[in-house]
């Protein structure tokens, strides 16, 4: 390598030494137009940049849909410019001075990693590549025979090429590799065979045992916390999501203050045990109405498509057979045309043709047109079942709510009631001896606490208040959503479909008036 | 056995009255006409002249307990005549071979023979459907005056319906079934064994269920041209002129058609003798009746049984008190109960409640016998075990073979092994009643190494079908040709699961070939060639490649693949092999209408037409607007293009291989039916090798015969039948 520097130049990759490596790859017979568009920078897909001494990788981002990039045999140092090169699956860095594995996060897809023959001390920073199937790292520079175990994380590899590194010529090198690596079929060109990995992970037991039981339980950990989000996206979806036990009830007490202290009043702490029992069975129904609603809701839905989907399909068979059957005709109209243009027969030909045509467009359309009006009419039923669904719905859980809001209610009235009766013992200077010394402080005033009391009732009102907002513009956006998603959709097949046929027509108008005739020879 | 004789002669009298008023009946009537010719169709055999005398003892002579028995069923006999008058005598106590009463329920002999066929009613059903020849009552309106044992019926291979019945219920009761004889009435169709009217049950089709037409079902309601009002009343006022007209004449049809099947004048008198199985032993789920003489299961509701008078088994007597006016569809088969069912020996856990339409005159008797009774236990049968060979087993027609004929319909039955090609059974459908025109004939063979076992004969379309199970060498499962000519149009079915391409159906003409796949994993499901006419000026060279038929082009037909999107998963592709044009239709998203496609075309010697773009020298491409970008790039259809041109070449061969297939199977087949060859159980007994040994001996024979008679086609009637398959292929 070191003569290279001395004799030429190192290169950056720039415009010219791309526009030659695409045209490298051109077949020579391709035609003029098509080689045109192949050199197209945004369509290439494989590029080769070998011994180009090249430097420092950059202007690699226009190739937007690049899947193979071979930058072998120069003397590349970082990586570096390919994070927009999101397409990769095959990558060749080999024989390169590449020190340190980097930049490589975004290449998701890539498959076939080569950094054969570099100065890499470590194995980092690939955790992202979950793709890959072929690494080769052989003739590098690791020496930390554990940095191997960093590669588990690779579910996909399969082939490995370590060959040529320093820890190669540790005892049980081999062994320790596959131990670890149990996924692995060829190891350093070689097959690994079943009783080499028998006789591997027997031997590191003792290591891989508890590499294994860790990962076993970050997974088991990761299973449940997808469990749990699954769940709550389920009951986020019924718009009943922290409804199947206290948590509602726990939120109106959250942040109380001055009023939390009131619980320690006597005859308090039952009435609110009471109103705590009460108010999460409300709940409790507000969810499993919920849940049922949203089995409901999802039926209805599903049974709309189901029966749009039905439609269509009618819709797609008959005028698969109105254009196959037109087809036909029209292939062997033009065959004899392109035999013979001219002439009065050709003329008449071609005037039944656009004849056809015409009946064509008429058949077309107006199986459109029938398909759209059933499709309104569907679409109108479906969103008249929506309204239904979604008011009673709305009716239902205001009802559930409103009990709630009575229950809060009747709490308040209770509390106040023993305040006032608190109060009046103070009045009457008959209090018990053994009343709580902060509370006394709280009784001081009879305006303060009785503000407390009503304000800490009003803050819980508006709290039940928003919960039940929340849970209706859910309701209403869901409604909506889903009707406007139906309705564009409808639309915009109904656009896209007419555009089609003026389409298919301008086409076979096209092709029918362009029939020239033959040169005779 | 003087008590016995003198009981004889007292009953005498009143049967030769019966049968006296009967024959005088039948005179009446002129039905002997019709006796004649049933009896003519079978050699009469002569019961009187069997040998006795090897018979054991106790076929002879009556027990102490059978003499006791036999009183007891005469005391019964009595009470039942007074009690019931104007009924006809029970059948109690025939005659057996030794001239010698014995009590119906002891001829009854459970025996579970060491077939397991015979471990099921059906199995025990029509082997002795088959078994036995069927012998016409001699009188066709009262029981017979003997009943023989099921021993000597074996023996002789013939009896009347009551031997078969006896016979069958023995066999049932052996295999565990709660299984009764019968005595009762039907039909003149049933009791002769004519089933002329029926339908054959190989051609019973199972009840079609019918193909709901879901009424939501989509479909597009195109508005319908506009129709003049007066117009329509004009042509429904015609049609109603027309309709009166019209339905006189199906009314009149409809009266032929029911008068068509000649009234019976013995209608409801004829007595027949048939099985019973009660439901609950044996998983039996519902209580049905088994005719004995075709071994068909019936249901008790059957319109073709009139009536009941008496059920037996090994165990005890029954007779129904149930009135029969409406056949046997009404009745109760409870046989605890008492109103229903007159039981002759109580049995002796139960309190036998009197039956209370008994006047009071008899309580005494009926007490009387009710403590006899339940001392009582049925003595044990006198007949001895009985016995079937092996090779009777398995050779079971007493001629050979076994004819039926049905509606419209004639089948013929052979043992395993009777008929060289290893025919077992042949069915002849007929156009008309009289059989005379051929529709269809079916054949089924049983243990042939070609692994063949049915072949249809249609001689309409004059195709014929083979049927083949699962293993044989070529993997075919049907095949049905007009000859096995190459290229007369063949259509052959594969047991796909084991060809590696997944081809389950392929069918040849002269001019194309179809061939159908199923799971394979590019999708493939139909793949379609179009043959041109062979050059002739190629014969010349002789070589089998230049003889091919030259392919025109090759079709393929791809399932949606779910994976891909819809504009770049080919639905359709089409070589056009002579024009060089490869032409790709894509498949279509749910929503859309209108497919994409691609054709490739060679330019030489044709001109660029509208829309096409050069992709190389020689090759143009033309892709629609709506195309998907991939199919926009250049670049892509350039390797695409020389895909497909590799895999035209690819196909080329396939279906020249596929042609070769061909060839073979039939040369394969060719061979198979020109030595037919038939598999031996390993676990087959000498006798059987006996057999085969003789049919090999028959079968060389036959082959220097037939050598020998290929000019005169004529030869004897058995041997023909023998050869039948084996001439049919040849010729």
């Amino acid at each position: 390598m070191t003569q290279f520097f001395n004799n030429i130049e190192p290169n950056v990759i720039d415009d010219e030494i791309l526009q030659k490596a695409i045209e490298e790859k051109c077949p020579e017979d391709l035609g003029d137009i098509a080689r045109k568009e192949s050199i197209n920078i945004k369509v290439v897909t494989e590029i080769q940049i070998s011994f180009k001494n090249i430097l420092q990788i950059a202007n690699l981002w226009p190739l937007e849909n690049l899947t193979k990039l071979q930058l072998d045999n120069n003397v590349i140092e970082k990586i570096e410019g390919l994070e927009s090169l999101v397409h990769l699956v095959w990558l060749d860095l080999s024989f390169n001075n590449i020190e340190v594995i980097e930049g490589l996060d975004t290449l998701v897809k890539l498959q076939d990693l080569s950094l054969y023959s570099n100065r890499i001390s470590t194995i980092e920073h690939m955790d992202t590549l979950q793709e890959l199937q072929i690494f080769s790292i052989g003739n590098n520079n690791l020496t930390m025979l554990e940095n191997v175990i960093y590669l588990r994380r690779l579910k996909s590899l399969q082939t490995l090429n370590l060959s040529g590194n320093p820890f190669c010529s540790e005892e049980h090198y081999r062994l320790f590799v596959v131990a670890h690596l149990p996924s692995l079929v060829y190891l350093d060109f070689k097959l690994v065979r079943k009783s080499t990995a028998k006789a591997a992970a027997l031997k590191y037991q003792h290591l891989t045992k508890p590499l294994e039981e860790e990962e076993a339980q970050v997974l088991a950990l990761q299973e449940e916390e997808d469990a749990k989000q699954k769940e709550l996206e389920q009951q986020q979806a019924a718009f009943v999501e922290y409804l199947n036990g206290p948590f509602l009830f726990d939120s109106l007490h959250e942040e109380e203050g001055e009023a939390a202290k009131l619980v320690s009043l006597p005859g308090v702490e039952e009435l609110l045990q009471a109103y705590k029992e009460e108010f999460v069975s409300v709940c409790e129904s507000l969810y499993n109405y919920g849940l049922e609603e949203y089995e409901k809701r999802e039926a209805e839905v599903s049974k709309f498509y189901k029966r749009l989907h039905e439609i269509l399909a009618v819709n797609q068979e008959e005028s698969k057979r109105i254009i196959s059957d037109f087809e036909t005709r029209n292939e062997t109209r033009l065959d004899e045309l392109y035999q013979d243009g001219s002439g009065e027969i050709a003329d008449s030909k071609r005037a039944q043709g656009k004849e056809e045509i015409q009946q064509l467009w008429h058949a077309l359309m107006l199986l459109e047109t029938l398909v759209s009006n059933d499709l309104e009419e569907l679409l109108q039923d479906f969103k008249r079942s929506l309204d239904v669904i979604a008011s009673t719905f709305t009716e239902n859980i205001q009802g559930m709510f409103n009990q709630c809001r009575d229950l809060e209610n009747q709490h308040f009235e209770n509390v106040m009631e023993i305040v006032q009766a608190i109060l009046k013992k103070i009045a009457l200077f008959e209090l018990e001896e053994d009343f709580p010394e902060d509370l006394r402080a709280l009784f001081e005033d009879k305006i303060t606490v009785v503000n407390i009391t009503s304000v800490s009732h009003s803050i819980r009102l508006r709290k039940i208040d928003k919960r039940e907002s929340d849970m209706l513009s859910n309701t209403y956006q869901w409604q909506k959503s889903v009707r406007e998603k139906a309705f564009q959709r409808e639309s915009d097949r109904n656009r896209t479909c007419i555009e089609k046929i003026i389409c298919f027509m301008d086409t076979l108008q096209k092709e029918l008036d362009s029939t020239v005739v033959k040169p005779k020879e | 056995m003087e008590a016995l004789e003198e009981k004889e002669e007292v009953e005498q009298p009143p049967e030769d009255v019966i049968s006296l008023r009967i024959s005088d009946f039948l005179d009446e009537l002129e039905l002997d006409a019709e006796q004649a010719s049933v009896r003519s169709n079978e050699t009469e055999f002569d019961w009187s002249s069997i040998d006795t005398s090897n018979l054991p003892s106790s076929y002879k002579t009556n027990s102490r307990q059978e003499k006791k028995l036999l009183q007891l069923a005469d005391h019964f006999l009595q009470q039942y005549s007074h009690l019931c008058p104007d009924r006809k005598p029970l059948f109690i106590h025939p005659l057996n071979e030794c001239g010698v009463q014995k009590f119906v329920s002891t001829t009854v002999r459970p025996t579970l023979l060491p077939y397991p066929d015979m471990y099921y009613w059906s199995g025990c059903a029509s082997f002795v459907s088959n078994y036995l020849i069927m012998e016409p009552l001699k009188c066709p309106i009262t029981p017979p005056s003997s009943l023989y044992s099921p021993t000597t019926i074996v023996k002789y291979q013939r009896g009347n319906c009551f031997d078969f019945s006896v016979l069958l219920c023995s066999l049932l009761v052996g295999a565990g079934y709660d299984a009764y004889c019968v005595h009762g009435y039907a039909t003149l169709e049933m009791c002769s064994m004519d089933q002329t009217q029926e339908v054959c049950p190989r051609l019973k089709k199972p009840p079609e269920e019918p193909v709901e037409e879901d009424p939501n079902k989509y479909k597009i309601k195109y508005p319908s041209e506009p129709k003049s009002q007066f117009e329509l009343q004009q042509k429904a006022k015609e049609e109603e002129e027309a309709k009166p007209t019209q339905e006189e004449e199906k009314e009149e049809e409809v009266v032929e058609e029911v008068e068509k099947p000649k009234r019976d004048s013995l209608h409801g008198l004829r007595v027949h003798a048939w099985v019973l199985v009660l439901s609950g032993k044996r998983k039996v789920p519902e209580t049905f009746f088994i005719n004995p003489f075709t071994g068909n299961s019936h249901s008790t509701k059957d319109e073709c049984f009139l009536g009941i008078e008496s059920i037996w088994n090994d165990k005890n007597y029954w007779v129904n008190m149930q009135d029969c006016r409406n056949g046997c569809k009404d009745l109760s088969f409870d046989l605890s109960n008492h109103f229903c069912w007159e039981i002759m020996f109580p049995e002796s856990n139960e309190d036998s409640q009197l039956p209370t339409e008994s006047p009071k005159d008899s309580t005494d008797d009926m007490q009387e016998k009710k403590k006899i009774s339940s001392s009582f236990e049925m003595p044990l049968s006198w007949v001895e075990r009985i016995k079937v060979s092996s090779q009777e087993y398995e050779n079971p027609f007493p001629r050979g073979k076994k004819v039926i004929l049905y509606d419209k319909a004639k089948q013929e039955k052979w043992a395993a092994y009777a008929n060289t090609d290893g025919m077992v059974e042949r069915l002849t459908v007929y156009a008309d009643s009289d059989r005379t025109e051929e529709l269809e004939v079916k054949e089924w063979f049983e243990h042939r190494k070609d692994l063949l076992y049915m072949r249809e004969v249609n001689h309409q379309t004059q195709l014929i079908t083979d049927h083949f199970n699962p293993g044989h060498p070529l993997l075919l499962k049907a095949h049905t040709y007009t000859s096995l000519e190459p290229e007369t149009g063949h259509t052959v079915e594969f047991y796909h699961k084991a060809r590696v391409d997944g081809l389950w159906k392929r069918s040849e003409t002269a001019t194309e070939m179809t061939e159908y796949f199923e799971e394979r994993e590019d999708l493939l499901h139909k793949r379609h060639i179009k043959f041109g006419e062979r050059e002739q000026g190629m014969e010349m060279a002789g070589t089998a490649e230049a003889n091919a038929r030259p392919i025109v082009q090759i079709r393929e037909y791809f399932h949606r693949n779910p994976k891909k999107p819809a504009d770049e998963d080919v639905e359709e592709r089409v070589f056009k092999v002579i024009d060089d044009v490869i032409q790709l239709t894509y498949h279509l998203e749910i929503y859309d209408i209108i497919p994409s496609k691609v054709v490739f075309a060679r330019v030489i010697g044709r001109e660029k037409r509208e829309g096409e773009v050069f992709l190389s020298r020689e090759n143009t491409v033309k892709y629609q607007p709506w195309s998907s970008e991939k199919h926009k790039n250049m670049r892509y259809l350039y390797n695409l293009l020389w895909e497909l041109r590799a895999e035209q070449k690819d196909l080329k061969q396939l279906v020249r291989d596929s042609e070769a297939e061909m060839l073979n199977i039939l040369a394969v087949r060719e061979n198979e039916e020109a030595n037919i060859k038939l598999a031996v159980s390993i676990y087959s007994t000498a006798q059987r090798d006996q057999r085969i040994a003789s049919i090999l001996e028959a079968e060389e024979r036959s082959s220097q015969n037939s050598s020998e008679k290929k000019s005169q086609q004529t030869g004897e009637e058995d041997e023909s039948v023998t050869q039948h398959t084996a001439t049919n292929s040849t010729t």
